[in-house]
């Protein structure tokens, strides 16, 4: 296999009034042509910046990007804008959360589906409109013929997805970024999303980035997890690896805390007590020390490394779970 | 035609809803039956989770049980008093008895006010105690919340978190002591890690405060950890209604299924075993005629487009409105 | 308040300490050692900037503006305070009370709104005056007292549907929050929901566009000076420039001096409108 997406030490800064923000503080991530990642964590673990940083959409002059990014061979984090902004569609793509932001208003569906086709691929008008028929026959719209004239309010959410995925892929992306597609969604409109990204992916042989707070989308919908944890990746692994054998303290209680349709009716949920850092001022050690369970003198004041464990399973803990040293539970 | 089946004895309940009908007017002179005759009623001390999708009428049903939206027509008895018919005044006075929480934890505080003046404001409207009295109170229901009265009582909402200003909405809720409470999408809009923490507050203000509660969710996850009944709506109707253990157990309805298969699974392991459900819900505008769900029904015949499936038994305490339920 | 200076920018700090002389003016313009306003100088007809005893100059008649600019200040001033106060008064009152009850009363508001503003300020208070305030009898002339009356009737009305709009807009963007929801069904009073929740938070975009407003009306009434329906008997801006008709050519001071004065006055109140009106929008931001 190779790496079609490679992030070493990615780190980005944000200036802001209360001082320096540091949204991602070093992040390594090698993904593999033809997988599909899951980066799992809260508001604020800095896994949207992470992902926006590695595509280059991070710009502004309050923002610094430090690190190196390497995608299909050609590295992204020295090249011109735009340069970079001829990789987005042929190279990588990206969907959104609120597909109603993403899409223009006042353009017909057709329209902005044929934009790409016409301006990247050079197809002339008949052939981009033969080929959004298919796009849409592929994201399983009913009547695409129908579809062409509508404007962006004229459907539903679970719609404005689809024409949304519809676009993403239309000029064969290597890399689909997905940054919490479904959130906005109904849940049985979510789940056929999900099911017809993974469907898409497979057949299309895309690698995909699946951005989300939900480790139930996750669960079912990748080959690796990376979960982050005040702007660094606290654990990875592949998925059944890391659902089966949770290294990290935060992702254990995280996976326990939230609520779950096959846990017993009306059971009392643990819950993770205090809040994350103030990402101006880290704490010297563990960033997570403050608000875990297992907490020892040295996690206060040393920060721990990405260690590595067989099976490719990754841990930034001085005293993971499921180790046998010794551990006072406080 | 009545639909009402799984209603119990009047003298047992504490809220008894009766064919309750909410209409809208939407652009173009047409109107919406946002809840569309809907009946049920909730026992002193349950908790009653509506579920359902977007538009299915789960929030407008909420605020129609306080008269803030002003149902069409139907009945609202609570503690046997009819909400629908009373005055001005008398409705005022007997909303202090059933509270609401909403989603937005911020937009359900006021940017100007105090924490303090927020929470003192159901005490002052109803000039309950002097300013000490009011104050000791204050200070008493920030505790029970879990928030240090020192710390914010001075400070305005938006110095908070989202969940800390769902602690403060519960806080000033619980001031009048009602006896219900409604909370509509309470944690929907809070970091996964924090929904634990107010759920598990929720619980336990139920059992201080002795209340019985109304919990609004699309959630099935969420439902599942707090709830004992539980009513399934969709496009303004009740598809099913029953006990927690036996709606997660044994759904009857052909969309309650397909919701609860719908739900994500933080397990790699599990087979998705996906009910065949397509499409999204039609327009509330101009719902299908018969059953509502038919034209997404993987079991749906031309029965269900002529004749619309009353509420019925199935099991002790279970009851669905479909034609060909569940085994 | 020193906190609300240190977010003034250098041509705000301009603008502010620009309306603080004019209000001093305003005051004390009566008492300063400055000649009589109305009485001219017969040795001193349309002399120019800097000439001894008159700073600005005089204008054709002898009549120092330095003092008519000074003195002028308090009728143009009270003038537009007076027709923005009243006028963003009982248009707020209209804007909050009809997007807070809403249903027919506010469509009926919003209409009359919308034809207000859709009639150009300048016709409306020309309009105004012309019916309410000149006599069909040129011998008898009509009440100086009546006609500064009109005239701030008649800008009072042009303020109305721009403040009573602004006042809607906002109550419309609060009303449906959750916390006047939460009120209610706490069995809170609407007039206690209204002025304890409502109108604290309809405020500030109010105090933004006063400022504007000030500024448009004193434009207003110095050009209804000058198509001759202002004030022109009196001391004000308007009045100096409604009498300058044809002298332009022999004293161009007696009017460069109250145009230079009174544009300066109106960027001066924008200015500080637009910038509260930014403060506004950050803190609506946080919010």
């Amino acid at each position: 296999m190779s790496s079609i997406l490679k992030l070493e030490n990615l780190k980005v800064r944000f200036s802001t009034h209360r001082g320096q923000l540091e949204a991602v503080r070093g992040v390594d991530l090698d993904i593999q042509v033809g997988t599909s990642i899951g980066i799992v964590g809260e508001s604020g673990s800095g896994k949207t910046v992470m992902s926006r940083a590695a595509m280059g959409l991070l710009t502004g002059s309050n923002v610094t990007r430090e690190g190196r990014v390497t995608f299909d061979g050609k590295v992204l984090s020295e090249m011109s804008r735009e340069d970079v902004r001829n990789e987005f569609g042929t190279g990588m793509a990206m969907i959104f959360q609120d597909p109603m932001t993403a899409l223009n208003p006042v353009r017909r569906i057709g329209s902005q589906l044929q934009e790409s086709l016409r301006v990247r691929l050079g197809m002339s008008r008949k052939e981009a409109r033969a080929r959004s028929i298919e796009l849409l026959t592929l994201v399983r719209i009913p009547e695409p013929k129908h579809m062409l004239r509508k404007f962006p309010s004229q459907l539903s959410g679970g719609m404005r997805q689809r024409i949304m995925i519809a676009i993403a892929i239309s000029c064969n992306p290597k890399l689909l970024f997905a940054d919490e597609p479904t959130t906005a969604l109904d849940v049985t409109v979510q789940a056929q999303i999900l099911e017809l990204l993974t469907d898409l992916r497979k057949r299309l042989n895309m690698t995909m980035v699946l951005v989300t707070h939900d480790l139930g989308v996750v669960a079912g919908n990748t080959d690796y997890v990376a979960v982050m944890y005040a702007g660094e990746i606290v654990e990875q692994a592949p998925t059944t690896e890391l659902f089966a054998n949770m290294k990290m303290p935060y992702t254990e209680a995280l996976f326990k805390s939230i609520p779950n349709i096959q846990m017993k009716a009306g059971s009392r949920l643990p819950v993770i007590e205090g809040r994350l850092p103030d990402p101006t001022d880290r704490p010297p050690g563990c960033g997570f020390a403050a608000r875990c369970s297992y907490a020892q003198d040295k996690c206060f004041t040393e920060h721990p490394e990405l260690e590595v464990a067989k099976d490719g399973h990754l841990y930034r803990c001085w005293f993971p779970l499921g180790d046998s040293v010794p551990r006072k539970v406080s | 035609m009545t639909n009402h089946a799984h209603l119990r004895k009047d003298s047992d309940v504490l809220l008894r809803v009766e064919d309750l009908v909410v209409e809208f007017k939407v652009p173009g002179n047409k109107v919406v039956n946002a809840v569309s005759s809907v009946s049920f009623d909730v026992k002193e001390g349950e908790t009653l989770a509506v579920v359902g999708e977007s538009g299915c009428g789960k929030t407008t049903l909420g605020k129609a049980l306080l008269q803030i939206q002003k149902p069409k027509s139907g009945n609202v008895r609570f503690e046997g008093n009819e909400l629908t018919s009373l005055s001005k005044n008398d409705l005022r006075s007997a909303r202090t008895s059933i509270q609401m929480i909403f989603q937005d934890p911020i937009s359900s505080l006021d940017p100007r006010m105090t924490v303090r003046q927020i929470v003192e404001e159901p005490l002052w409207i109803w000039s309950k105690g002097d300013e000490n009295e009011r104050l000791e109170k204050v200070k008493t229901l920030l505790n029970n919340v879990g928030l240090d009265p020192e710390l914010v009582l001075d400070r305005k909402s938006y110095e908070f978190s989202g969940g800390q200003c769902q602690r403060i909405s519960i806080a000033r809720s619980l001031a009048l002591e009602p006896k219900m409470l409604i909370c509509d999408e309470p944690v929907s809009a809070l970091d996964v890690s924090i929904q634990a923490q107010i759920l598990n507050l929720l619980n336990d203000m139920k059992d201080r405060y002795g209340l019985t509660l109304i919990f609004i969710s699309h959630d099935l996850s969420v439902v599942k950890a707090i709830s004992t009944r539980i009513m399934v709506m969709y496009l303004g109707k009740v598809c099913e209604i029953g006990t927690t253990e036996s709606i997660y157990a044994k759904p009857a309805h052909h969309y309650t299924a397909a919701l609860i298969s719908s739900v994500p699974v933080p397990d790699p392991t599990h087979k998705v075993e996906r009910t065949p459900i397509t499409g999204e819900p039609p327009s509330p505008v101009d719902p299908p005629s018969g059953c509502r769900f038919r034209t997404r029904c993987p079991a749906a015949t031309e029965l269900c487009a002529t004749e619309e499936p009353m509420l019925r038994e199935v099991s002790d305490g279970q009851f669905v409105a479909c034609h060909y339920p569940r085994a | 308040m020193r906190k609300l200076w240190s977010t003034f920018n250098l041509p705000t700090k301009i603008s502010t300490v620009w309306v603080m002389i004019v209000l001093f003016f305003v005051v004390t313009g009566s008492f300063l050692p400055l000649p009589n306003p109305t009485e001219y100088d017969p040795d001193a007809s349309g002399v120019g900037l800097f000439s001894p005893g008159h700073i600005l100059g005089t204008d054709i008649n002898g009549y120092d503006l330095l003092s008519n600019v000074v003195n002028g200040a308090r009728i143009s001033i009270l003038i537009a305070l007076i027709s923005v106060g009243v006028g963003g008064l009982i248009g707020s009152a209209i804007g909050i009370g009809s997007a807070y009850i809403r249903g027919k009363l506010d469509i009926v508001v919003n209409l009359l709104f919308n034809i207000l503003l859709s009639i150009p300020n300048l016709v409306l208070g020309l309009a105004l005056v012309a019916i309410l305030a000149t006599s069909a009898d040129p011998s008898i002339p009509i009440d100086p007292n009546r006609r500064v009356f009109i005239i701030i009737f008649s800008l009072t009305t042009i303020i109305i549907p721009i403040l009573g709009r602004i006042a809607r807009g906002a109550t419309l963007s609060w009303v449906n929050r959750e916390f006047i929801v939460a009120a209610r069904s706490m069995g809170m009073k609407d007039r206690h929901i209204i002025f304890k929740h409502i109108v604290p938070n309809v405020l500030p975009a109010i105090y933004a566009v006063i400022f504007l407003a000030i500024g448009v009306v004193i434009v207003a009434e110095g050009a209804l000076s000058l198509l001759g329906v202002g004030i022109i008997d009196g001391v004000s801006w308007g009045a100096m420039i409604g009498r300058v008709a044809g002298d332009f050519t022999y004293a161009p001071q007696s009017m460069y001096v109250p145009v230079v004065v009174l544009a300066l006055t109106v960027i001066a109140f924008n200015q500080i409108g637009d910038h509260l009106r930014s403060q506004l929008d950050s803190r609506e931001g946080k919010i």
